[in-house]
Formats: C-alpha cells, structure tokens, sequence
C-alpha cells in the first residue's frame, strides 16, 4: 500500500507513465480535407512532419522546428493562406521525457480558417525561433512560455519573465518536473517574496505605463525645468541611465 | 477597560500600584475606542471572488455603513482596517506588505476568506500560505467566500477587540506594537512560517500536520446523545 502511494506521488513529480515507453505517438491520419495542409505539403515537404486531426475539424500540423519561422512567415503571406492573427502561442510539457511543445494558434481573417502549428523540442535543446518578427502579438506569449516552461526564444527582442516575479529562482513551473509547491521552502519564498522590490526591476517607465515618446518628453521637461532653475544638477555618474545620453546632449546644445 | 469598570474605582485616579489603569484613564479609553471602533475606515483589498462578497456588504442590502465603515479608503494612508479579500499570490505578497506599512497607527486587519487565511485549496508554489506570514491578522473569517453576515460578523468581533484596548502606557504598547525591524519582512520566523504552511496531505499521503493519521477524532462526552 505504502509503496503504491510513494509510486503514485513519484507520478506527481514526473508526470504520467507513458504506456509503450517513448516514442513517436499514432498517427491520425485523414480524409478530412484542410487546403492549408496539402498547400504546406507541397511547399514545405519534408518539414511537414504529421497531420492530426483532432475533436473533428481541428487541424493540428507537426513542422520541424529549425524551419518554423519561414514557415510560418509563409502561413502569413502566402494569398491562399493569410493567417494574419496570431490568437496564442502555448508550451505543452506531456511528461515521462517526451518532448516539449510549443503550438501556435493561427486564424486567417480573410479565409476564416483555423490551423494549429506545432513544434517538438526535445528537452535537452529547449530552443526555438521567435516569430515576434512575424507577429509583434507573440512577444508577449512568448515570454510567458519561456517564463513557465524554459523555452529559449531565439531572436527574441526581450525575453524575461512575465508571469513569475523577476527574482524567482525555481524553474519553469509548469514543467512536469516541477515539484508542485516549488523548490525552496515555504518561508524561504516568503523571503524572497518580500525582498522583491519593484524599482530594482523595472524602469520608472514600466511602472509608469508611459509610452516611449511620453517618456522622452517627459524627461526632455524635467531637465529643461531643472537648468532653468539651476539647482538638482543631475551629475552623479550612478544616477544616469544610458538611454538618456541622447536627451542630454541636446539639453547641453540648447544650454549652450 | 469599558464603563463597567466605573462604579468600582470611581474615587481613584491613577491609583494604580499594580500597574492597573485608573478612574481617568478608563474613562478616556472608553471614548477613544467608542470613537475608533465606530469609524473604522477599510482599506480594501480583494483579490478574489471574496471581493465580491465583501462588495455585497458594502452594498445596501447588508450595508456596513451601519457600523460606522460608511467610507472605503482606497489609500491606505487614510484607512486603519485592512481587508484582505481573496488570495494572494507570492507576486502580490510585497504589495500586501508595503499597503500595510504605509497604513498609520492605530490599524487592524481582517483575513476574509479561507484563501487569505491558510491558502485554502491552493496549495501551490505561487501562493502565500495564509497573509498572516505577511503581515499581523486581527480576525480570520473561515469560508469560501464567507457569506456578507460572515464579514460583518468579523467585523462585529474586532469592534469588540478594539473595546478591550487600552491606551495606557504598556497594555497599548503590548497590543499595538510592531518592530521597525519587520517592515518589508515577513511577519512570522522562518521556522513558524513551516510550520503553518506545513502541507495539509491529500487522500492518498497524510502526513502529521493533516491531523487524519496522527490524532484520533475528537471524544467529547457532551457531545454524545444518550
């Protein structure tokens, strides 16, 4: 009994067994027709890699992974295809070591299509294209599958966490080997709960929701007010922030 | 400290050797805390579906405005009750921390919900196991969510809490008091912290803190019908 609980708790930690080890799953193959599908076939070959179809009429292409950002740029472009909204970027982790994978939700506005792009990471290289490139929209979904699963986005213009605070230190939490209250101790998250300060993270601009160009007029403001006045000069080296080097030599030729 | 105390110490002002207030004091307490508890200013701060109850008792069918509560503070830097709604994410633990330290003396708190006061069903690594490891609760109200008369009860209890403080010198200290060394830290030690989040176990794994395998259902004669 004992050791069926120490057994169903091991399931916990690393998700469920895989019933014939692991290894490629059934192909669903079809009748069903999807004029993206043979289009893909017929452009791309061999990284197409399957085609499922699943709850009927949901179409699921499996793409190798190395090639998914031209791919997809041509799912985009192509007049036949036109899948111009991006409706979500996911990470799947099925456990028991398979690969992680990383599934793109088009929806073609003009055709009124759906298709669902997936790609297969195997866990010891969790890396992929970003296609931020291709939809600005995935920037943010991206971050959240890095955040939560490890994929590393390659190209992506700011990759950090989004969900989980900037200091967390345990993982990708939505792993399967996740341990379900997480890797350190209660009052240790407590801790680095606490000591968690918003300011170390992020710029006055991100808590402030400015946009950029507020921001820089905002800061071309200030300064002006505070020459005119002449006092808080803003010597100090520490102080500074780098992307402000341009404002400031303008500020100093209208000074001069 | 309230007036029944009047009638026995009527003659004597600070008399007390001992240490017990005197005539003068009880009376000024009873005043101060008639006025504090009948003005409770609530800070609130929901987070969860437990908002939404404390929204209803705020609305005109319950209406906490009965009890003096007429005006939600929505700065914590004019409020001195703290409810706190819902659960609360390890994310959101340091704006729970920097809400309550911003919030003057005197201030309470309320943990409204089963979320709030132990986690409740999320057990998970996101989540703070009870806002008590974060700051100082005055009263837990159980339930999910607590219904509006489950609120107001709360609230009913820490009227009668703030009825029994004093201000003299030593009792309102002893109650009040709060280190400048636990601001922006958690509010319990490390090893309190463990002990209370300790794991509650599931069905299948009961471990010694779930109270199923270590102790025996409770046994009182009373309870029993003949």
């Amino acid at each position: 009994m004992a050791d069926e609980f120490e057994k169903g708790l091991g399931g916990l930690e690393t998700g469920p067994e895989t019933s014939g080890g692991v290894g490629p799953e059934p192909s669903f193959e079809t009748e069903v027709e999807h004029p993206s599908v043979a289009a893909l076939r017929e452009e791309f070959g061999d990284a197409i890699l399957r085609h499922e179809l699943h709850a009927g009429d949901e179409h699921v292409i499996y793409i190798e992974a190395s090639r998914n950002r031209g791919i997809l740029r041509w799912l985009r472009d192509a007049p036949d295809q036109r899948y111009d909204f991006l409706a979500d970027v996911t990470g799947v982790d099925y456990g028991g070591g398979r690969p992680i994978q990383v599934v793109y939700q088009l929806w073609s506005i003009p055709h009124k299509r759906a298709l669902r792009v997936k790609v297969e990471l195997p866990l010891r290289s969790l890396e992929v294209d970003s296609v931020v490139p291709v939809w600005s929209t995935a920037n943010w979904l991206e971050r959240e599958v890095y955040d939560l699963f490890g994929v590393e986005f390659i190209g992506h213009p700011d990759l950090r966490r989004i969900m989980m605070p900037e200091n967390y230190a345990e993982g990708h939490p939505l792993r399967k080997d996740f341990p379900l209250r997480g890797r350190f101790s209660r009052a240790e998250q407590t801790r680095r709960a606490l000591s968690y300060d918003l300011e170390v993270f992020y710029t006055p601009q991100e808590l402030e929701i400015l946009k950029d160009r507020d921001w820089e007029r905002a800061q071309q403001r200030a300064k002006a007010q505070q020459a005119d006045r002449g006092d808080f000069p803003d010597d100090r080296e520490d102080s500074r922030d780098p992307r402000d080097e341009g404002v400031e030599a303008e500020v100093a030729e209208e000074q001069e | 400290m309230g007036l029944e105390g009047v009638g026995t110490q009527l003659p004597v002002v600070g008399s007390g050797k001992d240490g017990s207030p005197g005539f003068l004091t009880t009376k000024l307490d009873f005043v101060v805390n008639w006025a504090r508890r009948n003005s409770l200013w609530p800070m609130p701060f929901g987070t969860a579906c437990c908002a939404i109850e404390m929204m209803a008792s705020y609305a005109s069918r319950y209406d906490v405005a009965r009890f003096g509560m007429e005006r939600m503070s929505f700065s914590p830097r004019q409020a001195d009750l703290l409810i706190c709604a819902g659960r609360v994410s390890y994310k959101m633990a340091p704006v729970l921390r920097k809400i309550w330290d911003q919030m003057p003396q005197p201030k309470w708190s309320i943990s409204m919900g089963a979320c709030a006061s132990s986690g409740g069903v999320f057990d998970a690594y996101s989540m703070v196991q009870g806002i008590d490891t974060i700051i100082p609760v005055d009263v837990y109200v159980p339930g999910c969510p607590p219904r509006p008369e489950g609120l107001i009860y709360g609230i009913l209890m820490l009227q009668e809490k703030i009825k029994g403080e004093s201000l003299s010198k030593g009792i309102h200290e002893e109650i009040r008091r709060e280190d400048p060394d636990r601001v922006s830290r958690p509010n319990l030690p490390a090893d309190v912290i463990e002990q209370i989040a300790g794991p509650f176990g599931n069905s299948t794994k009961q471990n010694k803190s779930s109270g199923l395998v270590s102790t025996r259902a409770l046994s009182r004669p009373r309870d029993r019908r003949p």
